[in-house]
Parts: C-alpha cells; structure tokens; sequence
C-alpha cells in the first residue's frame, strides 16, 4: 500500500479506505469509496445533510461496521476492530462531554480506561489544558460550567488524551456562533501543526473546510464527487453540485456546445466540457474594461460585507453576482448602468 | 409602599394557612397518642407515655413493621431493576411497538387502587395462590414499577447517547461504559425512584388491605384498629411507622451527600 509522497518518496497511509461501502437496508449510506489519507493530513470530508459524511467517519472510528470493504491503518486491516480498540479518537457533533464529571475527570477518561495512575493522569491533563489554551484551574471545574467554546476545547483535549493516531471530528463547530467558530477553526488548524496527528474533519461548510484542510473529498449520495487540494476544488470543481456548494457563484448555461458558446451576445471561447456550464467566480467580474470579455450591466442591488462589496446585476434576462475588494475603485450605486468585464481564463467549465 | 406591606402579609398569611393544613394531621396523630382513653377527644386530662410502652413491648408493632419493610425492600428492588430496564426502552431505544408499550406502561397509575386491589385478589385466587406478602408485594410492584419507571425515564430524555459512543471510542468496555457513564448518569433517578417506590410501598393501604392475606401490613393493622377496638396504641404505633420512614430517608439523603462528596 505504498504511495508516492510529494517528496518523491514512498509512505504508507496512515489511514487507506478500499470499496468501504455500507449498506442501511435499501439505502445505500456509503458507496464503495476508496480513498488513501497520508500521514499528518488534515484531510476534510464536505457534504449536504444525508450525503454519509457521518456514516463514512463513523465507519473509520469504529462505531459501525462495513457491509463491504477494507480498511487499512497504517497497512494494518482493522476493518472488523471496534473503536475501543483502536488507536483513534472522535471529537463529536453534540460534543458529548461527560456532564457528571470535571473537565479534569473528562479528559482523563481514557487514561483511566488504560489504567493509567492517577498522578500521571493529572499531570497529562494538566499539559492538554494548555495546550487548548485552557486555566489550569478548570482541572477542577464541571464541564455544565464551561462555556461552547471551552466545552469545545475540553471535548478536544479528551480525545488527544487517548493519544490516538488519527483524530475524527464530526461537524463539531456546527453549534457555535460565527465568530467563536472562527477563531476555533484557525485555532484547529495550529492544533493540528502543533501535534502533527492525522485530522479527519466533517462539515458540511466548504467554507470552514478550506481554511483548514490540505485535501478536501465532496461527498455526494455516498460517494465521493471530488477530492483535491481546496485551491483544485476552487478553481476547477468537477461538477455544478460541486460549484453551487462554494456559495455565491455565477453558473452560465451555455448554449452551442462544442462550437463557439455566446454569452450575452459576446462570443466566449469554446467550451472544454460537453453540455457546458461556465462557473464563474463572483471575484472574476471586475467593473471596467480590465477582461477581454466586457458587457454592459445594470446593477440592481449593493451589499457591503467588509471586505468586499457585492453587487447583484443583470444582464438581459440573466442575473449575475459580482464581489469586488473594499477600496477598489469607487461604490457604485444600484440602478446605474456600469460597464463589467472578466477574463476567460477564470471560467471553469464543468458538465452536469 | 403600604400596598408592599399588604402583599407581604397576605403572602405570609397564605403560606403558614398551607403549612398548618398540612401538618395539622400529623401533630394530632402525636396528641391523640398522647392520651389514655380510647375516644379522641382533646384537651386530654392526663398526658400519657403508656401507648408508646405498650407499643414497644407489643409483639405485633414489631411484626407490622417488619411485614410492611420487607415488602417495602422487594418492592424498592423490583421497581428499580424493572423501572431502569423499562425506562431504557420507553426512553433510551427506539423500537418497533415503543409508543404502544409508552402508553400500556402508564395505565395502571390511573386505574383507581382499590379497583386494582381486587382484580388482582381476584387473579390470585383463581390461580389458587394463597394471598400474603408476597402477593401484595406484586401489587405494589404493579402500581410503583410504572411510576419509577417514569422517574427513571426523566432522567434518560435529558441524557445524551452519544455520551456512550465517546467513552467506547475512547477505550471503555461495554461494561466499563455502563458503570463508568450510563449508570452515573442515571443515577439520581435511580435513587429518587427508589425512594418514591419505598415510600408509595410503606404507606399503601388500598392495595394491601385486598392482597396481603394473612400478614399485616402496617399501614392495614393501622386501619382496621382504627375501625374496630380503637386505643391510643394505634396514633403511637402510626408515630413510630412515620418515624422510621423519614428516619430512613434523611439516612439516604445524608449518605447520598456523602457519596457526593467522596
């Protein structure tokens, strides 16, 4: 099972996932994905409610079972182990802290599963606490206690407690609030460089996963539509589901296949993909003459989101979304009539 | 200002009207045992220990008390083996049947005591089984098993599963995720279902007096003396019956603190 690595050498996976499939009755969850995660990633499973995002980490922690498949840690098959038995840890969506015990007692949990003394213990504890940027003194404190932020933390530092391989997190942010969220999600990252562990993050934002992530699978009715580099996914997803799942973007129906495509009367390149859609990023349109294609657009709402203005415009019968930087040119107003322009090279084309 | 002081006093009024009905029953119950003679009557003209003596020395106190905790104790343990197990699947699981079982469990709570008394002497003696204790045990069980088994289940809706999954993916055994989570979880409703069931059991006349045979629960012998040969013995053995029973309950309670603490 050896992998060539970025630096030309050979590795093996830290974690290698072949045909894994599960079935629920008729419903098929997870559809015989195959997927090698290397050593130290920070690899990020994105998906709607339903794609088996949950069931797929589920399966790799150990808390269900494959109806078909193999998987691998570290080359080793422990496919039918049971998550008590393996050498992995779960951060969980609702958290799942222990609330009849201390921060402490939570973090030491499974510590005390491995009959670990109890000075030992604490004194991990203790480390763990700071490396979550937690008070000493919450060693003490119930976890009913804390607030969402720190019950994140707490939830965190158990699951390093175990000093597992390889850490699964299943959309724990997803309760927070958007601020807390994103200081958490950078704090998550530095984690992650701090011990050097293999992370495998669910979420079903895009957004939180490219902050994060070194790969990032999309997953889609229990397969996998894409897995790449968050730049990849970016700048040439696969598919529309893919595309529609960054947020705002434009996606152009492009009649004329094949031949030369026409949008808004101006002739675009031809298309690399049979039954095209042109994805163009909100980004890509500049106010001006700066692309090669240019057209003339009515603006017909402005939204200021801080760092970038966001301007709702039509074309025809066509409506188009446009983002351009805070302090780039001068705000224009919604019923002007304002010239636009892109660049080809900032379309991605993608089939169905 | 003065309307402050209006309300305050209402208030005050209000609450010590409540406190007074309700412990009114039991201080009567400590003056009539108090007496010598055999009607109820008060002022008594002379004050008198002589019931308690009576009470202590008496064969049958001893025996009332020691049928009426015995049954308690088995009703205690039934209710809460069967109470947790049946809080599981009315709360924990979903399954096949659970809402019908949700309903069916509650039913006998509402069905009036005395009515349920009978139709379970009358069960018993069709299928010749001679009443006694134990069959009044099974009575209560019927009656306070429901009960504890929604007590317990408060508890279980409020409870997090996935609690169970972290600790056996965190390295617990199946049993050491029973001890080390389910268990601490549950446990102060557990203890408090406990607790009701020893208190519903130790005071139960309706279902006792039809299915406890030949031996005498407390809370019977209470009544039947009371009905028929009347004497201030009956207000002292009630006194020594209420005693014991919140005797033992501040016993729990002051254990539980210290476990707590432990």
């Amino acid at each position: 099972m050896a992998t060539v690595t970025p630096e030309g050498g050979t590795a093996v996976p830290a974690l290698s996932l072949q045909e894994i499939t599960r079935r629920f009755g008729a419903l098929t969850a997870v559809d015989a994905v195959t997927l090698d995660i290397a050593e130290g990633e920070f690899f990020t499973i994105v998906g709607p409610s339903g794609s088996g995002k949950s069931t797929l980490v589920r399966l790799l922690a150990g808390l269900e079972v494959p109806t078909a498949g193999t998987l691998l840690l570290r080359g080793e098959d422990i496919t039918r182990q049971p998550a008590n038995q393996r050498p992995t840890a779960m951060v969980f969506q609702s958290l799942a802290l222990f609330d009849h015990r201390s921060v402490g007692q939570n973090i030491e949990f499974a510590m005390k599963m491995k009959g670990v003394a109890p000075p030992a213990r604490r004194e991990r504890a203790l480390e763990l606490l700071s490396l979550l940027r937690l008070p000493r003194d919450y060693y003490d404190r119930a976890v009913t206690q804390c607030s969402g932020g720190e019950r994140q933390r707490v939830a965190m530092a158990r699951a390093l407690a175990s000093d597992p391989e390889i850490l699964f997190f299943d959309e724990p942010l997803s309760a927070l609030d958007y601020r807390l969220r994103k200081t958490l999600e950078v704090e998550l990252k530095e984690l992650h460089q701090r011990t050097g562990k293999t992370f495998i993050y669910i979420t079903h934002s895009l957004e939180e996963a490219m902050v994060m992530s070194d790969r990032i699978a999309i997953m889609q009715d229990g397969r996998f539509v894409q897995v790449g580099t968050p730049q990849d996914i970016y700048q040439r997803p696969r598919n529309r589901f893919v595309a529609g799942f960054m947020g705002e973007v434009n996606i152009l129906e492009i009649r004329g296949r094949g031949e030369s495509a026409r949008f808004a009367g101006l002739d675009l390149p031809a298309p690399e993909v049979a039954g095209a859609y042109a994805v163009l990023r909100p980004e890509a349109l500049q106010a001006g003459d700066g692309g090669s294609v240019r057209f003339d657009a009515d603006i017909v709402q402005r939204l200021m989101l801080g760092s970038r203005t966001q301007y709702h415009l039509r074309v025809g019968d066509l409506a188009l979304i446009a983002e351009i930087g805070a302090g780039v040119g001068n705000l224009m107003e919604p019923g002007q009539r304002t010239r636009f322009s892109f660049d080809p090279d900032d379309i991605a084309w993608v089939a169905e | 200002m003065i309307r402050d002081r209006h309300v305050r006093y209402l208030k005050a009024v209000w609450i010590g009207t409540i406190i007074l009905l309700l412990y009114i029953p039991i201080v009567s119950v400590v003056l009539v045992s108090l007496a010598n003679t055999r009607y109820m009557r008060f002022p008594h003209r002379v004050w008198s220990l002589d019931a308690y003596r009576e009470a202590v020395d008496s064969f049958t106190t001893w025996s009332i008390h020691l049928v009426s905790l015995q049954m308690a104790l088995c009703v205690v343990i039934m209710a809460v083996v069967l109470g947790t197990l049946g809080a599981m699947a009315f709360a924990r699981y979903d399954w096949h049947g659970r809402s019908v079982f949700q309903r069916l469990i509650v039913l006998p709570i509402f069905f009036p005591q005395p009515v349920l008394g009978l139709a379970l002497l009358l069960s018993f003696s069709a299928l010749g089984i001679t009443p006694g204790w134990k069959t009044a045990v099974i009575a209560h069980a019927v009656w306070i098993v429901p009960i504890v088994t929604l007590v317990i289940s408060i508890r279980l809706f409020g409870y997090d599963v996935a609690q169970e999954e972290a600790a056996f993916d965190l390295g617990a055994s199946r049993w050491q995720v029973a001890r080390e989570v389910t268990f601490p979880a549950l446990w102060p409703g557990i203890f408090s279902g406990a607790l009701f069931a020893f208190l519903l059991s130790w005071s139960n006349l309706p279902l006792s007096i039809f299915t406890s045979g030949a031996d005498t629960p407390l809370p019977v012998w209470l009544f039947s003396r009371t009905a028929t040969n009347y004497s201030p013995l009956v207000p002292a053995v009630a006194v020594i019956g209420t005693v014991i029973s919140a005797l033992l309950v501040i016993l729990l309670l002051v254990l539980r603190r210290l476990f707590r603490r432990a």
